[in-house]
């Protein structure tokens, strides 16, 4: 890609104010980008086209002008909310790029989600349409979806380019997508987000930043803020863009039930065969990589591994920043390729639009204790203490509060969720840290898995999940539970997934109750070694601890009953 | 002291190639401005380290992109060494003088 063009390309996109998350595709070939320059690569064929070759931007341009006049054919008009479930990345980007260029709104499904719960989705969008691949239709079977449009996402895709009507002109504050939280159970909350606030931080800091030509693999999952955020990144700053259809998934479909057992190696295979220069996913993959000997595969190419969504752990930071490699200039030999590489950790949800905070790891940095490192300049971040509204000194854990011009603005078709979740301006993102005297931050849980132990004192499961792993090598994922027994006492369950090889005999319980400490250690019940099944998880792979308390207080009263 | 340090990112922007024409203390050396790679901001800051006794972290040399040539000038000679640093008269000073 010619550095010039790249210059020109993201200084006219700058200086555009009307460039938003909405229409980035277009905009870019208004600016000048030339046709033959990248757009995306998928791991399935789109339209005949071959599966792992890459689209260019005029192709990839085509295919989404194609599905643009298919569905405005079909009636798809501005402010239409139309949902998306399917399978791989390329149905799920390329029908979110159509209906935005509609001034649509897609509502981007989870391939995974279960078809009770994307019935209910669906049905609280109250939308226009809904585009499925066969998988999905399969999943929804005879569940009635009332909406006026059905769209099978292996023909929307036929649709003549040509036809497809000039680009909507969003204003700042249109809502452009909706996305789903994980969501601790039942239907996940859709998150609603704007033009301006999915495009903010890419304005200002992505663009702002020094231009470098990446080559990057995407591990998000596609129908995600952070899948849509990162798509755009790449296409703006017009790296070669890979778009995998699962989070470890080799394109295929990402069902119901579908697993992230086997997923590392599909990873590492797509690393050794993209080459890619940054690596971008959640936690759940790198925990997914931590099964593996990463020396004894070949990710020589990898600089950086981007991580949002919960902060990962130490555990499995390190063997990923110990591979791959990064460049050091030096005046005897310019510049050369050194072992090791850069993963760069930023804590997110859809709700916040992209990350508020970021923290560097190498080989040679040692801040971890899930240290998240600092907010981005773009976002006011305050520790509050909710029962009267005050700012938490150093030291003490608080509510995180937050302004951002990356907010979404809001819970779509729910109101009561979208103001409970304010606080004196601020949106509270259910996250409870501390901040160091030098103004970094750590991440000691989520408000709602923290447990009061009374008298000031508190137990917080993802810190003691962070400490028992730093504690016992050989697991290689943990999952703290706390809750109330059928007696009223706090009793604690520790699950532990062993890393291969490690034996379920040894007794860890030990440095579990050391990792807690007292007073959290006195209401440890039980340490076991689980089976990955045996942790409840939502579709992006994070768990939900939410249905892991409710059957572990039913197992509690069923024996004492 | 600016000056010299000002005439050293100079001479060094030259020497990686960059047309220093039109550059001058406001001028940003990200995409803004002199628009330095990411590869080259990491070059000049090396330079800079090499030359003048000053370190930068990662980070920071990452945020070099959203400061002018006249901030970094700036940002150099508060790391350097105070001129002193070797007669100072306790360890305390001098590794005040390091961090300052």
């Amino acid at each position: 890609m010619d550095a010039t063009e790249v210059r020109q390309v993201r200084a006219a996109l700058l200086a555009d104010p009307e460039v938003g998350a909405g229409n980035v595709l277009p905009k870019l070939i208004e600016h000048g980008a030339g046709p033959d320059g990248p757009g995306i690569t998928f791991d399935v064929e789109v339209d005949g086209h071959p599966a792992w070759e890459p689209l260019t931007l005029g192709a990839l341009r085509d295919r989404v002008a194609a599905r643009a006049a298919w569905l405005h054919e079909r009636g798809v008009r501005p402010r239409d909310p139309v949902a998306v479930y399917v399978s791989s990345s390329a149905d799920c980007l390329l029908n979110f790029m159509a209906l935005t260029w509609l001034g649509a709104i897609p509502a981007l499904m989870n391939g995974g989600l279960p078809s009770a719960i994307a019935t209910g989705f669906i049905e609280r969008l109250r939308g226009t349409g809904v585009i499925t691949d066969a998988a999905h239709r399969e999943i929804l079977g005879d569940q009635p979806v009332d909406v006026a449009i059905h769209a099978d996402a292996a023909e929307v895709g036929t649709g003549d380019p040509a036809r497809a009507p000039g680009y909507y002109r969003h204003h700042r504050d249109d809502p452009i997508a909706i996305t789903h939280s994980s969501g601790p159970t039942r239907v996940p909350a859709a998150v609603v987000h704007s033009h301006a606030s999915l495009f903010a931080a890419i304005r200002l800091v992505h663009l702002e930043s020094a231009r470098a030509p990446e080559r990057t693999l995407c591990v998000f999952p596609a129908a995600h803020a952070a899948g849509i955020i990162s798509t755009q990144l790449a296409l703006c700053n017009r790296h070669e863009h890979m778009f995998l259809s699962a989070q470890g998934g080799q394109g295929g479909p990402v069902g119901h039930g579908a697993q992230f057992n086997s997923s590392g190696e599909a990873v590492l295979d797509a690393i050794e065969r993209w080459r890619p220069t940054g690596v971008y996913g959640f936690a759940v993959t790198w925990s997914e990589l931590a099964r593996f000997d990463l020396s004894a595969r070949d990710l020589s190419s990898v600089r950086l591994w981007f991580n949002t969504g919960d902060c990962a752990h130490e555990a499995h930071v390190r063997p990923l920043v110990a591979a791959g490699s990064h460049v050091v200039y030096t005046r005897e030999h310019g510049a050369t390729l050194a072992p090791g590489s850069k993963f760069i950790d930023g804590i997110g949800s859809s709700e916040m639009g992209h990350s508020a905070f970021r923290v560097v790891h190498t080989t040679s940095t040692t801040r971890y204790g899930r240290c998240v490192g600092k907010p981005y300049p773009f976002a006011d971040v305050v520790l509050l203490n909710t029962a009267d509204g005050t700012e938490v000194p150093a030291g003490q854990v608080g509510h995180v509060g937050l302004k951002s011009p990356t907010l979404a603005l809001g819970y779509w078709n729910d109101s009561v969720n979208t103001y409970r979740t304010r606080f004196g301006g601020y949106y509270l993102t259910g996250d409870l840290m501390y901040r160091d005297e030098d103004g970094f931050y750590y991440h000691v849980d989520r408000e709602i898995d923290a447990v009061d132990l009374g008298g000031g004192d508190w137990l917080y499961t993802s810190m003691s999940e962070e400490r028992i792993m730093m504690r016992c090598p050989d697991v290689r994922d943990c999952t703290v539970i706390a809750g109330r027994d059928s007696g009223g006492a706090i009793v604690t369950d520790v699950f532990l997934q062993l890393a291969a090889g490690a034996s379920e005999d040894v007794d860890r319980t030990p440095a579990v109750r050391e990792a807690l400490g007292e007073p959290a250690a006195g209401t440890l019940r039980r340490v076991v070694a689980v089976r990955d099944e045996d942790i409840v998880t939502g579709p992006t792979g994070k768990v939900r601890k939410f249905l892991m308390r409710e059957r572990h207080l039913a197992r509690t009263v069923s024996a004492a009953g | 002291m600016i000056d010299s340090i000002r005439q050293f990112i100079f001479s060094s922007l030259r020497e990686m190639n960059y047309d220093t024409d039109g550059i001058d203390d406001d001028t940003q050396l990200g995409p803004r401005g002199a628009d330095l790679a990411s590869l080259s901001l990491a070059e000049l800051a090396v330079r800079v380290e090499d030359e003048f006794g000053v370190t930068f972290s990662e980070e920071e040399a990452e945020e070099l992109a959203g400061k002018t040539v006249g901030e970094f000038c700036v940002i150099v000679a508060e790391r350097m060494p105070a001129p002193d640093a070797e007669a100072a008269p306790t360890a305390e000073a001098a590794s005040k003088a390091e961090v300052s």
